[in-house]
């Protein structure tokens, strides 16, 4: 026993002495749920928490039902808030009257796009308005917000809120939006916003000296996160000019960056409290109607709630990233691939949200964990007429695994070769390096490749 | 309005709503009990169910008036002072709680699965999940956790039946 297992042994017992008044229910969760080692072991070790049972400190609370998550909690006075989505994909603004929303009795107040002090925002590039102002770019986009004393008049709002629309040319296809003569989105910018190129050795050399090349269009679709809990916040402008918002969001910090960008508000005015999230997969990492939530609070001098359904969860917050994906492969008889060439088109919605990220994390790992010496990987992302696409687990790595694994399930079909041996033929090994000449430590792909191999009996299934 | 008098969690509670008040809101925003959530408001992910009569129900496809008269049961009221519902010990130790928005209507489910049926094989359990969407756990933890719950309940209806004969 070494000093440190002590001194957690002695408060745990601390801990325990404390639970035994059984001070109240709900009760924390008990302290030796934890592993009671620290976990941070040397690589290739395998630590002690694989196999122990590890509670999590909030879930007593989770399976009591007392969790607060944004919707159950209710301030003094509080207004409820409702969006009007465009339910076009593109097009000018001419004409908002709010007049017959504002004189219903119940509505508080409207707020528009041209309210907003600075209307965009976005954690690589600011393209993203809270709420369209002069155009629209999806159909998922707000055009004005209602704070009304119940969410059923401010839903009743919205029908009375007129916007005439001038439809324009819309693009939704990746690749069509690729092409000069495609629609801007955002014009007068190219519809390509950012891009990667990864070279490693000589591509056309190595197709040269392969023996048999192969070819494959890979594809996949946008998917939505669906947290349970949907998009929800509550904004409190107090009479001291100080914004408080309740946020079911990941990132609290960038969040707060954002609404003093919009609200031009200095950042010491602003507390964000980050509630409990109802699952985020990515989706929660960035802010969404919360600036419009503050400026009816401000308006009204009220709390202000606003929680997306489950319709504008699909339509209005972010996605992941349909990609196209071209695979091309030069590979010897014996199935040790030489070159590979990969061209990847990302769907990049109406709005940048995470793309650069997801880029280049696709970009990087589109090769696979294989050893070639030449590679070239292009990889773009583009703007379209359609839902934005943001983080979601993984930043387009699921999206190029999926690709290049069945790409390499094509090569050893090609070739009449078990997969399981084209892939240890190719495999990373300890001190292999990546296309970017990254030097690997604690390779074992083969590893464990022949122990899931081994499991669940390939052997006898091929 | 709509007069109702129900029973939740064995006490009679009434209240009086506009007529389109579902059961959810009810419970919600009326006796503020926020444990049933609303996550899609159309009967689909089951973040709402409670139990009615002993049916597991999503809470936000039930009117409040259908409720008038009825029994009742939501997530506070398993627990007692002294010890958690074995389902809602069994959630917590699998791991099947993680945002844990869902974890109320899950245990629900659950425990009117296990009332009725205290020895549920994995399809049941299954079917009987089938209405809670869950994007964490992926479900595997959530049918540990029933399978675990029922073997405790299991236990316990032995030990009183041979406490009562000795």
């Amino acid at each position: 026993m070494d000093d440190k297992t002590e001194v957690l042994e002695r408060e745990q017992l601390d801990i325990e002495i404390l639970r035994d008044v059984n001070l109240r229910l709900p009760a924390v969760a008990p302290r030796e749920a934890f592993p009671a080692v620290p976990l941070t072991v040397d690589a290739r070790l395998q630590t002690r928490a694989v196999g122990q049972r590890a509670t999590r400190p909030d879930c007593r609370m989770h399976g009591l039902g007392q969790t607060k998550y944004i919707d159950d909690i209710k301030l003094p006075g509080m207004l409820y808030a409702r969006i009007k989505r465009a339910g076009i994909s593109s097009a000018r603004i001419k004409r908002i009257d709010t007049s017959g929303a504002e004189a219903m009795p119940g509505v508080m107040a409207v707020v528009i796009g041209k309210e907003i002090p600075v209307n965009s925002f976005g954690p690589t590039f600011q393209d993203q308005p809270v709420l369209a102002a002069d155009r629209v770019f999806h159909a998922g986009d707000g055009v004005a917000a209602v704070a009304a004393v119940t969410e059923q008049i401010a839903n009743e709002a919205l029908e009375k809120i007129i916007v005439e629309y001038e439809a324009l040319p819309a693009v939704f296809d990746p690749v069509e939006a690729m092409r000069d003569d495609a629609p801007k989105v955002h014009a007068p910018n190219s519809n390509i916003y950012a891009s990667k190129v990864v070279r490693k050795g000589d591509v056309e050399k190595g197709f040269a000296e392969s023996d048999h090349i192969f070819e494959g269009r890979f594809s996949t679709q946008m998917i939505e996160h669906v947290s349970l809990e949907p998009h929800a916040a509550i904004a409190d402008w107090d009479a001291t000019g100080r914004l408080t918002i309740y946020a079911t969001i990941g990132r609290i910090t960038l969040a707060r960056a954002d609404m003093a960008r919009t609200l031009k508000l200095p950042m010491s005015r602003i507390r964000l409290i980050g509630t409990t999230v109802g699952g985020n997969f990515g989706g929660k990492n960035e802010i969404s109607q919360e600036p419009a939530l503050a400026l009816l609070s401000k308006k009204t001098g009220r709390p202000v709630k606003g929680v997306f359904t489950r319709s504008e969860e699909f339509t209005s917050s972010t996605t992941r990233h349909p990609i196209i994906m071209d695979y091309k492969s030069g590979v010897t008889k014996e199935g040790r691939i030489v070159a590979r060439q990969i061209r990847l088109v990302l769907d990049g919605g109406a709005y940048c949200s995470w793309s650069a990220t997801t880029l280049g994390k696709a970009c990087i790992l589109s090769p696979g964990p294989y050893k070639i010496d030449n590679v070239l990987t292009e990889a773009f992302v583009v703007y379209t007429n359609k839902t934005m696409t943001g983080a979601m687990r993984g930043f387009g790595a699921p999206q190029v695994c999926f690709a290049y694994e069945s790409h390499m399930d094509d090569i050893a079909k090609g070739l009449g070769k078990d997969q399981l041996e084209i892939r240890l033929l190719n495999a990373f090994d300890e001190g292999s390096s990546s296309p970017t000449g990254q030097v690997l430590h604690s390779v074992v792909v083969k590893e464990t490749l022949n122990k899931a191999a081994a499991r669940f009996g390939w052997e006898s299934q091929s | 309005m709509t007069d109702v008098t129900l029973t939740v969690n064995g006490q009679t509670r009434s209240a009086s709503v506009p007529p389109e008040t579902t059961l959810l809101v009810l419970l919600r925003e009326h006796l503020n009990l926020t444990g049933a959530k609303l996550g899609c408001d159309v009967g689909d992910c089951g973040a709402c169910t409670v139990i009615v009569d002993g049916m597991a129900v999503n809470s936000c496809l039930m009117l409040a008036g259908q409720a008038n008269g009825r029994n009742v049961t939501t997530i506070e009221g398993l627990a007692t002072r002294d010890r958690l519902h074995p389902v809602q010990k069994a959630f917590e130790d699998t791991g099947a709680l993680q945002c844990g928005f869902c974890g109320p209507g899950a245990i629900m489910a659950s425990k009117a699965l296990l009332d009725d049926n205290p020895n549920p094989s994995v399809k049941e359990i299954r079917d009987a999940l089938s209405g809670s969407l869950c994007r964490c756990t992926g479900y595997t933890k959530m049918i540990d956790a029933v399978q675990e719950a029922a073997s405790v309940l299991r236990n316990e209806a032995t030990k009183q039946l041979t406490d009562a004969r000795t």
